[in-house]
């Protein structure tokens, strides 16, 4: 068997981690599916005459069953990311696993493409997180808009409110695309094997 | 490399895409759906009690701001014709006085007017002016016994729902014969219609004609609900 060409060792993940991030991968497309579902009973983009999107891509059957998927599935995405972020403080991680000072320093001057392209991605994965904030806090205020008027009041009206919502999944899905691109380019296959097994 | 390692991982991932592939498949099903909700329910329906402010009152809107246009008749069938000169709402249940009520003793009661937003559960909502008498006085008429906690209401159409005590006794909740300035229409449930900010339309009963208090709920808890949808429903 030749030798493999020598490659920078791959940060193995922990247990926890990887199910964290799992966890985010399953509840977020449970949550895309049932909340297209939801869509579908009156497009944000033009109410009942507007373009709805087709069937294989919702989850629930009707809107009844959307509903019961999506309220069902926050809480596993929520609760996911919450305790996430209690361990990401607990353990200092975010100190030196997310996007730095020093990565914006070498997206600004740096010469060096690799530790460029290095920073583009932990800037990309940093990024996907305040999409997700806002995707749980776009949806608590649509969920009960009168008694968290405070946070519904964040988002101006309900059609304003319904977007923001609604863009979070495009954003999210953009975001992760250019995550998964950037994974390949950094650490190739075995980086992304990395996260999973 | 090691070749074991290698072929662990591979199923590993394997067994991982196809566990996602058989989640999602069984999710196509309606009574897949049907028994995620059931699970989660009861938890959602706890959590929602604990939100509701029962005294706490919903952002009420300028008049100039209602949305005549935005507030969707749904579903489009016939309405019931009731005669509102001879309708009398019946009120009644485990309370000490059970009453009837013509619209002119409903409209001795002073008038409650309130500009509130309407969410529908199919995701749209319309601001719009809803006056009549709050449901809380009537009920206080008719004197509840210590055991009410439910009120359930009869339409003329056959439509029929049930609320939990606080949110029926919330000074927003509304027993509504007039809307936007006029008199209520007929499509929008005249001669009395529920209407209130704290919960989602569909529990928004048009065409009333009967309240009952009860200590229990009935098993068929309203048309919708019986059909699938979340019994609470509030906002």
């Amino acid at each position: 068997m030749a030798t493999p060409k020598k490659s920078p060792p791959i940060n193995h993940q922990k247990l926890i981690v990887k199910l964290f991030h799992g966890t985010i991968i399953v509840s977020l497309i449970l949550m895309i599916g049932s909340g297209l579902q939801i869509y579908n009973a009156t497009p944000v983009f033009g109410g009942k005459d507007g373009w709805h999107f087709p069937k294989f891509l919702t989850l629930g059957h009707w809107l009844a069953g959307g509903r019961d998927w999506h309220f069902a599935m926050m809480w596993l995405y929520s609760f996911n990311l919450l305790v996430y972020g209690i361990y990401i403080l607990l353990t200092k991680r975010w100190k030196k696993r997310f996007v730095s000072g020093s990565d914006v320093q070498v997206l600004k001057t740096g010469q060096n493409p690799k530790r460029k392209a290095y920073a583009w991605h932990r800037l990309i994965y940093t990024g996907i997180i305040p999409i997700l904030i806002l995707s749980i806090a776009s949806g608590l205020a649509m969920y009960k808009p009168v008694q968290l008027a405070w946070l519904a009041g964040l988002f101006g009206n309900w059609q304003t409110l319904r977007t923001i919502h609604f863009i979070t999944v495009p954003i999210s899905l953009l975001f992760m695309t250019a995550h998964v691109l950037m994974n390949l380019k950094v650490g190739g296959i075995k980086i992304v094997r990395s996260m999973f097994v | 490399m090691n070749p074991n390692l290698m072929s662990r991982r591979q199923l590993l991932q394997l067994s991982g895409l196809s566990g996602i592939g058989l989640l999602l498949n069984g999710c196509r099903s309606a009574d897949f759906a049907e028994g995620v909700g059931n699970a989660i329910d009861p938890l959602n329906q706890r959590v929602e009690e604990m939100l509701l402010r029962p005294q706490a009152l919903a952002i009420e809107y300028p008049i100039s701001s209602i949305e005549p246009q935005a507030l969707i008749v749904n579903p489009k069938k016939t309405s019931p014709i009731i005669n509102p000169d001879t309708f009398k709402l019946i009120i009644d249940g485990v309370v000490n006085q059970p009453m009837q009520l013509s619209m002119s003793d409903l409209q001795k009661i002073p008038l409650q007017s309130m500009v509130i937003r309407h969410v529908c559960v199919e995701g749209w909502a319309a601001i719009v002016q809803w006056g009549g008498v709050r449901l809380r006085d009537l009920i206080a008429l008719a004197q509840p016994q210590v055991s009410a906690r439910y009120v359930y209401f009869t339409s003329g159409d056959g439509y029929y729902e049930s609320w939990d005590m606080p949110s029926a006794l919330h000074p927003q909740t509304l027993l509504a014969y007039q809307m936007n300035g006029q008199p209520l229409p007929v499509d929008n449930g005249a001669p009395l219609r529920l209407a209130a900010p704290i919960k989602l339309g569909y529990k928004q009963s048009k065409w009333v004609t009967r309240v009952t208090i009860m200590n229990q709920l009935p098993s068929k808890k309203g048309y919708w609900e019986d059909q699938g949808y979340e019994w609470f429903a509030g906002l």
